[in-house]
């Protein structure tokens, strides 16, 4: 029953979401308002950990699972994969060297800029 | 005989085994490029090829494991919500960070698209390819994009990421394990993530918060931008 009660919260979270998402007159994917959702009932204590520890431990270890049919569907795009092939190999390659980059040195920085600041306080 | 593979259980049911296939192997080889989730693709579509089932049949069952996306991302906020601490100490470092990662990132896509005269589908396929798949999905899909275009450019990605970030960390010489994390999960999210908790214990951590926030940042800033 416990596990039956954490599918329940995690359920109910999701249709929540998309029924906020629904009304919202945005368009922000109802997945990450059932994250933020979840984050806010955590820390207002709406919901304690142990209500969806082990459920979450759960989805978190099995992610990639969950992906296999998304990840399957690019069968029907084989087409446009294989026509730009080597600019789709360059650009995944070259972004993810330059956002790591980017990002190590802005919180270098950041730390840096803080700790002058409480050196020379 | 078609009707047998309309069957949701058979969708289900090779989803399964081709992913346990891909866990055995990863366990065996211990490398990146061994991720579970490619070789259940390849496995998959290797089956239905070869088997001329199509993939709208495969699919039944797929919709069904498609049904706990949602809830797998929802379950970020357990990961972020048990790393409070770390967050709460170094707020404005993560938070910049994070930032800049993800506004870097969809800009140099966005820039490497545009010169190399992609059209706009797959442009906003790959955009989002540095954030966890489930949000990285929503932001394709809610602007056009490809959805299995970009499943493919995110777990591509970050396979980079696991595979390059030792490397990356020693050429850009980067001392702190929280700018090393951060920088982990900002440009690979999860699959980097596994990468990260080896390497440190900070920068796992580091490297776990920046996969929600960074989503965050990037569906922000898809909704302001795209």
């Amino acid at each position: 029953m416990r596990i039956i009660k954490q599918i329940g919260i995690f359920f109910t979270v999701c249709w929540l979401s998309q029924v906020v998402a629904a009304v919202l007159p945005l368009d922000f994917p109802s997945s990450v308002i059932g994250m933020i959702f979840l984050f806010v009932c955590l820390i207002t204590g709406a919901l304690r950990i142990e209500h969806v520890q082990e459920k979450a431990d759960f989805l978190m270890e099995n992610m990639a699972f969950f992906f296999v049919p998304a990840g399957v569907s690019v069968m029907n795009y084989f087409d446009v994969l294989k026509s730009s092939i080597v600019p789709f190999l360059v650009v995944c390659i070259v972004s993810t060297v330059i956002t790591f980059a980017a990002t190590a040195y802005s919180v270098t920085f950041v730390m840096k800029l803080m700790n002058r600041r409480k050196s020379n306080a | 005989m078609r009707e047998l593979f309309q069957s949701p259980y058979f969708g289900v049911a090779l989803s399964v085994v081709a992913f346990w296939i891909g866990v055995k192997l990863q366990r065996r080889f211990q490398t990146p490029i061994c991720n579970p989730l490619i070789i259940a693709i390849v496995l998959i579509v290797g089956v239905l090829e070869i088997f001329h089932i199509s993939y709208e049949d495969y699919n039944v069952g797929g919709e069904i494991i498609n049904m706990f996306l949602a809830p797998a991302t929802a379950c970020l906020a357990v990961a972020i919500y048990t790393k409070m601490d770390i967050l709460k100490r170094n707020w404005l470092p993560i938070f910049v960070g994070c930032v800049v990662g993800s506004a870097t990132s969809m800009l140099s896509v966005y820039a490497m698209c545009l010169l190399f005269g992609l059209d706009e589908s797959l442009t906003v396929s790959l955009i989002p390819k540095s954030v966890t798949t489930p949000i990285a999905v929503s932001i394709s899909q809610g602007n056009g994009g490809a959805v299995p275009i970009t499943v493919v450019a995110v777990i591509f990605t970050g396979i980079l990421g696991s595979i390059l970030s030792p490397f990356l960390i020693r050429l850009f010489r980067v001392k702190d394990p929280v700018a090393a994390g951060l920088a982990i999960g900002a440009c690979s999210h999860a699959v980097g993530t596994s990468k990260a908790i080896e390497i440190g214990e900070v920068e796992g951590a580091m490297s776990g918060l920046a996969i929600g926030i960074c989503g965050i940042v990037t569906v922000l800033i898809s909704m302001f931008v795209l």
